[in-house]
């Protein structure tokens, strides 16, 4: 049980979607169940599948102590274009890159993009290790340590993220099933904990920055079902060393479709979680002055029995993509509550509530 | 009034002969003088001389104490616009102008503005006979209603002189009765000095003297027709 | 003086309602032929100026190959550069469209990085989301078969969305989809965008590009980036500022757009002579009437001032009517022949008609400083006039008692031929155009000279009206420059044009026979578009029964250094296939494995490089730097911005490019084309190719150029036009003013026809000094336009050639019609009772 369709939505979302019909899922090798994921092999890109992306979210806190939301990531969207264009330009595929600073001074969120096929050595996401890039934005994983640098308009980027440990898979060994159907499934994996140090450059002051952060690298082929409005998802890393990921597909109606999650904490074993034992509740709601988008911003989620809640470091994490990649969703730092007092800190993610971003 | 003093012209360029010399002449306000002479004598070169259309080689003109021998080209031009009337032998109607406009032009070249100059014109008309025919064209009028138009455009503007060069000479003499007593008559009243050049001995008597002008000077004794 | 000007001065531009309407009529059509010139450019090159902005958009830099393009290895190279912030590359290419008969400009593009240098090609699908303008049909918009036509394209080709378009590529057809518009092209841009992947598949330029667009980082200098970066570039390949890459088109139209107005302001001086004459006749018409004022007291200046007023009013009515007319025909010029006048420029450009403030101020101030120049002289003559002879009747032979000057005639002449020598300035001729103007006016100069003595070795003859005619003029030549001076800068004007037209089109005749020398011409499309032939097309079309020989050419693009434009390139064989036009050396150059290849450059090319017979070239071919020596200089009408032809033999063997533009067919004797040309259409495709036989392409070709100088016919036309208007109203005058003098004629027993004839004598008299004057002077004229102007301007020579019938015709014909308006228009002075006119004055 993964997040698998947030990929897919947010990955194609960001192409605009009449051209999905274009690419067929057949272009593709589909997602089965039972294929072993090998590392450091499987940290590489996967061009055979659709869409995959290595996706950063963090807590960050600089040297005065402010702290900061950051979240940065990287698409690899095959198109299923110019398979037979001999031309170096041939859009077989796009990376796409994405980065958001969430920070309280400001109030909402600064955000930067990037599009480009891939060209090497312009931008293209390599096989085998992780390194995506496009021209000086870039993410890899050298010597056991994830780098990113991210150089937008109004901030830079230079954060080193270092994992605790072996990558924890998701679903049935990394398998992530997102519908009833397991047809609709993705290969997904996370580094929670990850131990982060570096530099961020906002309103032309360098601050050295640390933190704690969350990576997600998923690869599938399939698109949004039909039945699905979107999702709600979130990365907790928990204090207690543990790490949290939840996520639940959404019906036109506002019931849930589906849902899992992956659940350590401390020592304990990794715990899969099904469906039922993953319940999201909508607590206060903000309206976003730009969309008119209506978002629960605060959430009473249920995790295995337990009642945990979640407040986010700001109201608003909306990001307003309707000018340049033409999707709109929430994407924001959260603390994770229970009984009052705070367990862990992370990402929510909120899909569809403006507008079914795989339109009919 | 007009004093003429050792005129002399001695040779005319347009014709290449040799004209009058030391000719002296004085009227008085009101006067009218008649100059007669034979052909090419210089009776029009004389009057041009007057007008200051010719260059002289000798003498002096005063008009009103204003010595006219002393004036530039454009001082004199001026002086005709405000004190010369001109009656020519050919009329010279402006064949594009109405009767009232050709009277008015001496107004117009004096900057009055059209509606003064086109009254003053009719009022002319009127007493030359014409009034109706004001906005007539010259090309319908005779020859003795053109020269009665000549007579209200030369004292339209009140000049102190008018020089008349052969004015009935293209008129039947039954025509030219007519036409020399309102000049006279119009001179008169207006109380200018005139000086008319002509061949008829009918028509020098309208005028208060008659000279003759020969090579040696304007001699007053006259002589019979 | 106000009412004085108005009812004595102005009035009579009324009252003499045929001359001043002529007049108005000369310089209404040199305002509007000038202005309309003007308009039609700027409009053209104001638009032409646009699509160079949108396609330039905010690049720093371009780096800019020839026609066939450049290795899209270096686009990653230059992308990476510090000096580079944004790079972004581009494919140009011409897609003939098949069945339609056009060329559509395609522009292969990558969307990613456009918007950052030429935001306004950004495509925009179909059904763009209102909400989220900007969210994408991007990958619809990398389908190998995504076209976006901009509006004026889109209402070119009548395409819409959805719809299919035929391309031709090589022989063979792609039919790609309109995906989208691109809406900031803007209305006057015919153009298409496509992904730069898909252009490169789709029209077989995998690995081409043919620009890059720069943006530079923050701080770096546009000259310094040029400098580190063309060490980078292969031979053929320039980095240049946008401006440098607009301004070789510009450049290009600049010496036909010189030319034009050079034409539509000597429209303007004929209509000034015009103004001359007519005004001149009025003066002397109504000497009387300025001695009488002048007695009323009416000052010199004042008379001065009036004429000239007069004259200035003609000018600026007609220029009010010009201006008028000149923006009709711009539109006219537009929606007719299109932006260029013909000549072909300014292609896929759709101008507007403007209003042009500035321009039209000028060309009304032109207009009236014609009125004013033309009233100038007989202003002077008037006002000089000694009233107390003005008053007597009958001295207006006065007036035409000119003066010879064969002196300052000479001294006119002389210096034209002197400035001839000079360089172009700025690559117009300007000394050229003075030396036209000077040979034109030594030419009016000589003409009381040259009538007097005309008159003077015609013999006497026993006719009555002979003599009398001849001793007019002779003792009033003066009457002949007024009536011959508009004929004169007709004539010459009119002769000089054809004279260069004649000897430009046999040249161009010559030229084409030597440049066709096959029985067939095949051809996949224009050589600037997408077709061309592939070797195995070239074989089985030469495999064909009845095709003895083929004989393949290639055209292609280079650019030569770091400035100066692309220049034409021509693969052939060269001795054996026909020979060319050549001007100075050999077509059979020495061989050897040692020799440089050899290369024949155009004029033009030698004129720009400085090159002569034997001097070495080095030429970037297969993006090395090859060497040749020039083995000839040839002529080239049709490659302005210079040319060079090698051997295709050599041209495949370095760059190993196969493929042919142009297949001429050498036919086994005694096949007909017809057959032939049926055989090829089932073996290419129906509308996949061109055939043409030379002699419809010679046709065509003429054609072409006949088009080109149809705007100069016309000019021509109405210059002479209003030069026989000349003598019609000069010789109306004339009999008018010379009533009495025919009344006294006719009182001596000359019959009413007499006169007309005596008129008609007179006229045909003036008219052939004028007429013998013009031709010469034409002649000179001619001479500087081939020698001087045409060489400095297009870099071309040609063979001078008299059409000697056609100029003889001419010239008989002008004599006759004049005589023809002089005794139509003294039908009324003949018509005049004798005794009234005699009468009037005595």
């Amino acid at each position: 049980m993964t997040g698998a369709p947030r990929i897919l939505l947010a990955a194609v979302c960001w192409l605009g979607l009449v051209l999905l019909a274009s690419a067929r899922a057949e272009d593709f090798a589909p997602v089965l169940e039972g294929r072993q994921l090998f590392f450091p092999a499987d940290h590489g890109a996967h061009p055979e599948q659709r869409t995959e992306w290595w996706y950063i979210t963090g807590w960050l806190t600089d040297e005065q102590g402010r702290e900061r939301g950051v979240q940065v990531t990287f698409f690899r969207v095959g198109t299923g274009i110019g398979a037979d264009n001999p031309s170096r330009f041939a859009p077989r595929q796009l990376i796409l890159a994405h980065a958001a600073i969430a920070d309280p001074d400001t109030g909402h969120l600064r955000h930067a993009e990037q599009v480009e096929r891939a060209l090497d050595p312009l931008a293209g996401a390599t096989v085998g290790q992780t390194r995506a890039w496009i021209d000086d934005w870039s993410l890899t994983l050298e010597d056991g340590a994830y780098r990113t640098r991210i150089r937008a308009d109004d901030f830079d980027l230079d954060l080193t993220l270092t994992p605790d440990g072996p990558p924890r898979l998701n679903g049935r060994e990394g398998f992530s099933q997102k519908t009833p159907d397991p047809a609709n499934a993705s290969f997904y994996y996370s580094r929670p904990q990850l131990a982060v140090s570096g530099r961020l450059r906002l309103a032309n002051a360098d601050r050295t920055v640390t933190g704690r952060a969350w990576l997600d690298h998923e690869w599938s082929s399939e698109i949004l079902p039909e039945e699905a409005q979107g999702w709600d998802w979130i990365g907790i890393n928990l204090d207690d060393g543990g790490s949290l990921m939840a996520f639940r597909m959404r019906r036109r109606d506002g019931s849930t479709l589906w849902a899992g999650g992956t659940l350590q904490q401390g020592e304990q074993p990794t715990q899969i979680l099904s469906p039922d034992q993953v319940r999201f509740l909508p607590g206060r709601r903000w309206q976003s002055p730009r969309t008119g988008a209506d978002y629960p911003v605060e959430w009473r989620i249920e995790i295995a029995g337990r009642r945990l809640s979640l407040r986010p470091l700001m109201d608003d994490q909306e990001l307003d993509g309707r000018r340049s990649t033409g999707v709109v969703y929430w994407e924001g730092a959260a603390r994770l509550f229970e009984a009052g007092r705070e367990i862990g800190r992370g990402y929510l993610e909120m899909t569809g509530y403006w507008r079914r971003p795989l339109g009919l | 009034m007009l004093t003429i003093e050792n005129l002399t012209k001695r040779f005319d360029t347009t014709f290449d002969r040799p004209l009058f010399e030391q000719v002296s002449l004085t009227l008085a306000a009101g006067e009218s003088v008649a100059i007669m002479g034979e052909s090419g004598v210089g009776k029009s070169t004389l009057l041009n001389c007057i007008a200051g259309l010719e260059s002289v080689d000798g003498g002096r003109i005063r008009l009103c104490e204003t010595d006219l021998t002393t004036l530039d080209e454009d001082g004199f031009a001026r002086l005709r616009r405000r004190d010369f009337g001109f009656v020519f032998q050919a009329f010279h109607l402006l064949p594009h102008l109405t009767l009232a406009q050709n009277v008015a032009l001496p107004l117009w070249l004096l900057d009055r503005d059209d509606r003064t100059a086109d009254a003053r014109a009719r009022v002319m008309l009127e007493r030359v006979g014409l009034a109706p025919r004001a906005d007539d064209w010259p090309r319908h009028l005779s020859g003795g209603e053109m020269q009665r138009v000549a007579i209200a455009r030369a004292l339209v503007h009140e000049p102190a002189l008018v020089l008349c060069d052969e004015p009935t000479g293209n008129l039947d003499p039954g025509r030219a009765a007519g036409v020399l007593e309102l000049l006279f008559e119009r001179i008169q009243a207006a109380g200018a000095v005139a000086i008319l050049v002509t061949h008829s001995v009918v028509a020098a008597g309208h005028a208060d003297r008659i000279l003759h002008l020969t090579q040696g000077g304007l001699i007053a004794a006259p002589v019979a027709a | 003086m106000n009412a004085t000007l108005r009812h004595v001065f102005l009035a009579s531009l009324w009252r003499r309602r045929l001359a001043t309407s002529l007049s108005l009529l000369a310089i209404a059509l040199g305002v509007a032929l000038g202005l309309a010139v003007q308009l039609i450019h700027a409009a053209a090159l104001d638009e032409f100026g646009r699509g160079i902005r949108l396609l330039n958009g905010a690049a720093d830099l371009q780096v800019l190959g020839s026609r066939a393009g450049f290795s899209d290895e270096l686009y990653a190279r230059l992308a990476l550069r510090p000096e580079v912030d944004q790079a972004s590359p581009l494919l140009e290419v011409e897609t003939r469209l098949p069945a339609r008969d056009e060329t559509l400009r395609i522009l292969g593009i990558d969307l990613f990085r456009i918007g950052a240098v030429t935001p306004s090609l950004l495509p925009v699908g179909a059904n763009p989301d209102e909400a989220a303008p900007a969210a994408g049909d991007r990958l619809d918009a990398l389908q190998s078969d995504a076209l976006f036509l901009s509006p004026a394209a889109s209402a070119r080709l009548a395409l819409k969305p959805g719809d299919r378009l035929r391309v031709q590529v090589g022989t063979r057809e792609r039919i790609l989809r309109i995906a989208g518009t691109v809406p900031a092209a803007g209305v006057g841009q015919a153009l298409a965008v496509m992904d730069i992947a898909a252009a490169q598949q789709t029209f077989e330029r995998i690995g081409q590009l043919t620009r890059v667009d720069l943006r530079l980082a923050p701080g770096v200098t546009r000259a310094l980036a040029q400098t580190r970066l063309a060490a980078l570039l292969p031979p053929g390949v320039s980095v240049l500022t946008p401006d440098d890459a607009a301004s070789e088109v510009l450049g290009l139209s600049r010496a036909y757009r010189v030319n034009l107005t050079m034409l539509a302001a000597i429209a303007l001086l004929t209509g000034g002579f015009l103004v001359f004459s007519t005004q001149l006749l009025a003066v002397v018409r109504r000497r009387q009437e300025f001695a009488f004022l002048r007695a009323l007291g009416l000052d010199r200046g004042s008379l001065w001032r009036g004429l000239l007023a007069e004259g200035a009013v003609l000018g600026l009515i007609g220029g009010l009517l010009g201006g008028l007319l000149a923006y009709l025909l711009t539109a006219l010029a537009f929606a007719v022949i299109g932006g260029d006048l013909g000549a072909g420029f300014f292609r896929g450009i759709a101008p507007q008609v403007r209003f042009e403030p500035v321009l039209t101020l000028i060309y009304l101030a032109l207009g009236v400083f014609a009125g004013l120049g033309g009233a100038w002289l007989p202003a002077r003559e008037a006002a000089r006039m000694v009233p107390a002879r003005g008053l007597r009747a009958g001295d207006e032979a006065e007036v035409y008692r000119a003066r010879p000057r064969w002196g300052m005639a000479l001294g006119a002449l002389l210096l034209a031929a002197l400035i001839c020598l000079l360089p172009p300035i700025a690559e117009v001729p300007v000394f050229g155009y003075l030396a036209v103007l000077l040979i034109l006016a030594g030419a009016i100069l000589s003409l009381p000279g040259a009538t007097v003595a005309a008159m003077a070795t015609l013999r006497p003859g026993r006719s009555t009206l002979w003599r009398l005619a001849r001793t007019r003029l002779a003792a009033a030549p003066g009457q002949t420059v007024v009536a011959g001076a508009g004929v004169v800068a007709s004539v010459a004007l009119a002769v000089s044009m054809a004279i260069m037209v004649d000897s430009f089109r046999g040249s161009v005749d010559d030229w084409l026979t030597r440049m066709l020398p096959a029985d067939l011409y095949l051809r996949a499309s224009d050589a600037t578009a997408s077709g061309y032939l592939d070797p195995e097309s070239v074989a089985r079309v030469a495999a064909l029964p009845g095709v003895a020989a083929v004989r393949p050419v290639r055209f292609e693009t280079l650019r030569l250094g770091e400035t100066g434009g692309a220049i034409a390139l021509i693969a052939r064989q060269v001795d054996a296939g026909g020979g060319l036009p050549l001007v100075a050396g050999t077509l059979q150059p020495p061989t050897g494995p040692d020799q440089p290849h050899p290369a024949w450059i155009s004029e033009a090319m030698a004129d720009h490089l400085r090159l002569g017979v034997g001097d070495p070239l080095s030429l970037p071919l297969g993006a090395r730097s090859q060497p040749f020596r020039v083995a000839g200089i040839w002529r080239d009408y049709a490659r302005q911005q210079g040319s060079v032809v090698i051997e295709i033999a050599d041209y495949r063997a370095l760059t190993g490019d196969p493929r042919t533009n142009d297949l001429g067919l050498t036919l086994t004797a005694g096949t007909a084309p017809e057959p032939v040309m049926t055989a090829i259409r089932a073996t290419l495709g129906e509308q996949l190719s061109e055939m043409i036989l030379p002699g419809t392409l010679r046709a065509m070709i003429l054609g072409v150029f006949d088009r080109t100088f149809l705007v100069t016919y016309l000019m021509e036309a109405v210059a002479v036009l209003i030069g026989l208007f000349g003598i019609g109203t000069t010789f109306a005058a004339l009999a008018t003013s010379r009533r009495k003098e025919f009344g006294i004629l006719r009182h001596l027993g000359l019959r009413r026809r007499q006169i007309g004839a005596l008129l008609a004598t007179e006229a045909a008299l003036s008219a052939a000094v004028g007429v013998v004057i013009g031709l010469l002077a034409g002649g000179a004229i001619a001479l500087v336009l081939i020698e001087v102007i045409n060489r400095q301007s297009f870099h071309w020579s040609m063979d001078l050639q008299l059409p000697v019938g056609l100029l003889l015709i001419f010239s008989l014909s002008l004599i006759l019609l004049a005589a023809l308006a002089a005794r139509l228009s003294g039908a009324q002075a003949m018509r005049q009772d004798a005794v009234l006119a005699v009468r009037e004055d005595w």
